[in-house]
């Protein structure tokens, strides 16, 4: 003890005793406590437990799971109405025409002169 | 890009090969005074191994990485909670047997092993029979709880009163105070066969 010229002959004595008496434990508990040691020295090496498969895989499967059923939930994605997709957008890359006339600004003359010829076939 | 060997030569990995050596060294110096410190505690050997076994467990595993000197106020602040924890459910279990029909009968709430009847023929008696540690040791167990450990931290371990407060998270005057009441009781006990 670091303080022991402090210490009352009772404390010392006491003290001394104390340690005797675990100096002294039967062979049966000193072999028990030396696999004790062993078993605890293995968890240094061991990776932290959280990132054991054991651990990992529950949680996994059960994210999956939620996705699945919030999936299954909402049901397939409703696109808005007046909202260009994908499948549009490829339908004006494979018409030259179409894409040429997607970019025109002025709709309205587009449309008024699409109107125009149609009256000149009929007209013919 | 140049690399700086001085640079790279002062950086100190932590490697696991010499903190399990480091750390077989420190269990093996504190494990019986640990053991005798918890079956004082719990007055059951079963018990107090797995005490020391989980505080090792528990030391390896959450505090292996941590400087050396602060493993023994660390590991002695994880037994010590372990043997408040095995002595509370001994105290659940106790009352829910009492709640029981088969059992219980005039239970009271606190540790069974406490209530046990003591069949030592008490301290003047074993001094007799040249069995004064025993009756050292029973005197101790029957502390109460923070006189015990401060004493044992103190006494038996050897911490000083820093480190005593530190594994048992509180205050050094509570240390003081704590072991003053203890030395006082037993000294009370059995200061005049051990003088």
């Amino acid at each position: 003890m670091s303080n022991e010229q402090q210490q009352t002959p009772f404390e010392r004595r006491a003290g001394e005793m104390l340690r005797d008496s675990a100096d002294s434990l039967d062979a049966a508990t000193r072999s028990r406590l030396t696999q004790a040691r062993h078993a605890a020295l293995e968890g240094i090496s061991a990776r932290p437990a959280w990132l054991d498969f054991r651990v990992l895989a529950p949680g996994g499967a059960v994210a999956a799971a939620a996705v699945v059923a919030v999936l299954m939930w909402t049901g397939p994605m409703q696109r808005p109405a007046g909202e260009t997709g994908a499948f549009d957008d490829i339908e004006l890359l494979a018409d030259a025409d179409a894409y040429e006339i997607s970019q025109e600004t002025d709709l309205d003359f587009i449309e008024c002169a699409a109107a125009m010829g149609e009256q000149d076939v009929a007209g013919t | 890009m140049s690399f700086c060997p001085a640079t790279y030569a002062s950086v100190t990995l932590p490697t696991v090969e010499p903190t399990a050596h480091a750390l077989n060294t420190f269990l093996a110096s504190v494990e019986r005074r640990a053991y005798r410190m918890a079956q004082i505690a719990l007055r059951h050997e079963e018990d107090a191994l797995d005490a020391v076994q989980d505080a090792m467990l528990q030391l390896a595993r959450r505090y292996a990485r941590r400087p050396s000197e602060e493993w023994r106020p660390i590991f002695y602040r994880i037994l010590q909670n372990r043997i408040r924890d095995l002595q509370r459910r001994r105290a659940v279990r106790s009352r829910v047997l009492a709640f029981l029909p088969w059992g219980g009968e005039g239970e009271d709430d606190s540790d069974p092993v406490e209530r046990a009847p003591d069949p030592a023929p008490g301290p003047a008696a074993e001094v007799e029979g040249g069995e004064i540690g025993v009756a050292l040791q029973r005197a101790v167990s029957l502390l109460p709880a923070r006189q015990r450990e401060a004493f044992l931290l103190r006494n038996l371990e050897g911490l000083d009163v820093a480190e005593t407060a530190a594994a048992m998270g509180c205050s050094e005057g509570s240390v003081k105070t704590h072991y003053s009441r203890a030395v006082h009781a037993l000294r009370e006990q059995l200061g005049e066969f051990m003088s």
